[in-house]
């Protein structure tokens, strides 16, 4: 008996030893490209271009400085974050009372809760081209208004869904006190409701940011150069002749960082974000 | 007035400003294309004036390309689907065991998840470029000879899955994970009674109780591997050739190129139609799951 937990004992640690290997190895493969791109933005031209690779060098911010200087990346940071923020703060209001209804009152059934979660799940590709004529003949090409709106045609119905998931949550008879001492509905939906989802509607509307920060299609047909956004300067950068790779990799690292950031703050919600709301 | 008619009243008062913009911005677009693709209207030629029937969709299928990038897409999705599943569920097997320091695993694997696409591809390109990247480098250390990583038409597809498996698999582990988390422990107790082996535990107790989720999270990566337009847009712009012309970068070329809206609006319902099946069997697998609990 003694031999057999001894022998127990023995595999599990092996276990654990290949478990850790492995998932180290995996964990590396993940981060090295990162690493490498912010070791790129430090480097100068000569290092950045230097097969085999230096691995101990004096980092500079040159790459950083020419990025604003001669890039002009201000702009494209700046138009990155006013349309995902404004994309953001219009549909929570919109997806919050469409979630409150859906979740309290079952309003359309669920064929119309489900065709909302299918207009989520649509290819870009194929509204993105009607959308684009229809800004063109409405004269909103190149214009931060059109993205912002164009960019309400996917948030929307996900943050309506992540929603629902946290409206389940909150027992309705906190509202219904509210309205026995004389508060409208609206009254207590704004009052009473939205207060206590403030958590769940906080990371669903950095997710919502962080889709619409990401968003590259929409954003390479509606805009061109002075209303771009951060996705498609990338894009522009790479296709540049005789591109400065040091200065791209800085360009990656103001796309990227950001949002790491910002996913640790909402790392509980990842997985319903991932599967809007279906798992929790 | 019955509480009835005025929870439903004001169930519509509710949905109806969120309502408006989906209708504004998705639907009317929507019905938009699907008018344009049965007449001739186009960038040169902006009226519904002619009316086609089936003719723009009879184009596109006779087009070859067409064809071609049906096959990539399906194949890509396939291929991709496939492996991030297995190596998905691996990991979150690995991450699931009773272990110190999953915190920062878990941390480290969302960081593909909220990196745009673009900046993914970018990395990639960098990385490997023939002479100036690093994974050449790495290559010859092994005494490998440099790939042509985006320039082959043989190398070149599998590029784009290995950067989309970089990319993607973290949402499988995450997913697998939540559901392996959540399992529940009697089965496994009563198991270990009876005396059966890991093996038997995974066969017979893990597999069929995660079917729900590996349904799920198959479902919703292959629905996004559909979508798959701006890897393919950084790293190879559909080519060498037409290797890589994923059925989302055909349309969009076909638009942008082509000048064909009628016809690429046809396009653009094919793939609508595809995603609508795979959407349906979403549909079933979660009022599946809503119905377990």
């Amino acid at each position: 008996m003694v031999m057999k937990t001894r022998s127990v004992k023995k595999t599990r640690i092996l276990a654990d030893a290949a478990t850790y290997i492995l998932l180290s190895i995996f964990s590396l493969i993940i981060l090295l490209p990162v690493i490498w791109i912010i070791r790129l933005s430090f480097t100068t031209k000569y290092i950045a271009y230097q097969v085999p690779p230096v691995w101990f060098f004096k980092p500079i911010l040159d790459n950083y400085r020419s990025l604003f200087i001669d890039y002009g990346f201000e702009r494209f940071f700046f138009n990155s974050i006013v349309v995902a923020i404004v994309a953001t703060v219009i549909a929570i209001p919109l997806a919050f009372f469409a979630a409150y209804a859906f979740n309290r009152f079952n309003t359309g059934g669920r064929s119309l809760q489900f065709g909302i979660l299918g207009l989520q799940m649509l290819p870009p590709i194929v509204l993105s081209i009607p959308i684009f004529v229809l800004m063109k003949t409405m004269n909103l090409l190149n214009t931060r208004g059109g993205l912002i709106a164009s960019y309400l045609s996917f948030n929307l119905p996900f943050l309506i869904w992540m929603l629902m998931g946290f409206l389940d949550g909150i027992p309705r008879e906190l509202e219904e006190a509210a309205m026995i001492d004389g508060a409208s509905r609206l009254q207590s939906v704004i009052r009473i409701v939205f207060p206590l989802a403030t958590p769940g509607v906080m990371a669903a509307g950095i997710l919502s940011f962080i889709l619409c920060w990401n968003e590259f299609l929409f954003a390479l047909m509606l805009t061109a150069e002075k209303t771009s956004t951060v996705p498609i300067a990338l894009a522009a950068m790479q296709t540049e002749r005789g591109v400065m790779l040091g200065t791209l990799a800085a360009a990656m690292c103001f796309a990227i960082i950001p949002m790491l950031v910002l996913s640790i703050a909402i790392q509980k919600y990842m997985i319903r974000g991932l599967t809007f709301g279906a798992l929790k | 007035m019955t509480i009835e008619k005025l929870n439903k009243r004001a169930g519509i008062f509710f949905f109806l400003p969120a309502g408006i913009v989906i209708i504004g911005i998705i639907v009317y677009p929507l019905l938009f294309s699907l008018v344009t693709s049965f007449t001739s209207y186009g960038f040169l030629n902006p009226f519904f004036n002619q009316f086609l029937w089936f003719e723009n969709y009879g184009t596109i299928f006779h087009d070859i390309y067409f064809w071609n990038s049906l096959w990539v897409i399906f194949k890509f999705v396939f291929v991709v689907v496939t492996l991030e599943f297995l190596l998905g569920f691996s990991v979150a097997l690995l991450l699931n065991r009773k272990i110190k320091g999953k915190g920062i695993f878990y941390t480290i694997l969302t960081i593909p998840m909220v990196m745009a696409p673009v900046a993914v591809a970018l990395i990639w390109r960098v990385f490997l470029h023939p002479e100036l990247g690093i994974a050449n480098y790495f290559l010859s250390l092994f005494k490998i000879r440099p790939v042509n990583w985006l320039g082959s038409s043989k190398v070149a597809f599998w590029t784009v899955v290995m950067v989309d498996i970089w990319q993607q698999v973290s949402f499988m582990i995450l997913i697998l994970l939540a559901g392996l988390v959540s399992l529940p422990s009697d089965p496994y107790e009563a198991a270990a009674i009876d005396g059966a082996s890991t093996i038997q535990r995974f066969l017979y107790i893990t597999l069929p109780l995660m079917k729900p989720v590996i349904v799920v999270a198959v479902l919703l990566r292959t629905i996004f591997g559909f979508r798959t337009f701006d890897l393919v847009y950084i790293l190879t712009r559909g080519g060498p050739g037409v290797t890589t012309d994923v059925m989302s970068y055909y349309i969009y070329r076909r638009t942008f190129m082509g000048l064909s809206l009628a016809e690429s609006s046809a396009a653009s319902y094919i793939l609508l139609l595809i995603n609508m099946i795979v959407v349906v069997f979403l549909y079933r697998a979660l009022r599946m799951q809503r119905e377990v609990e």
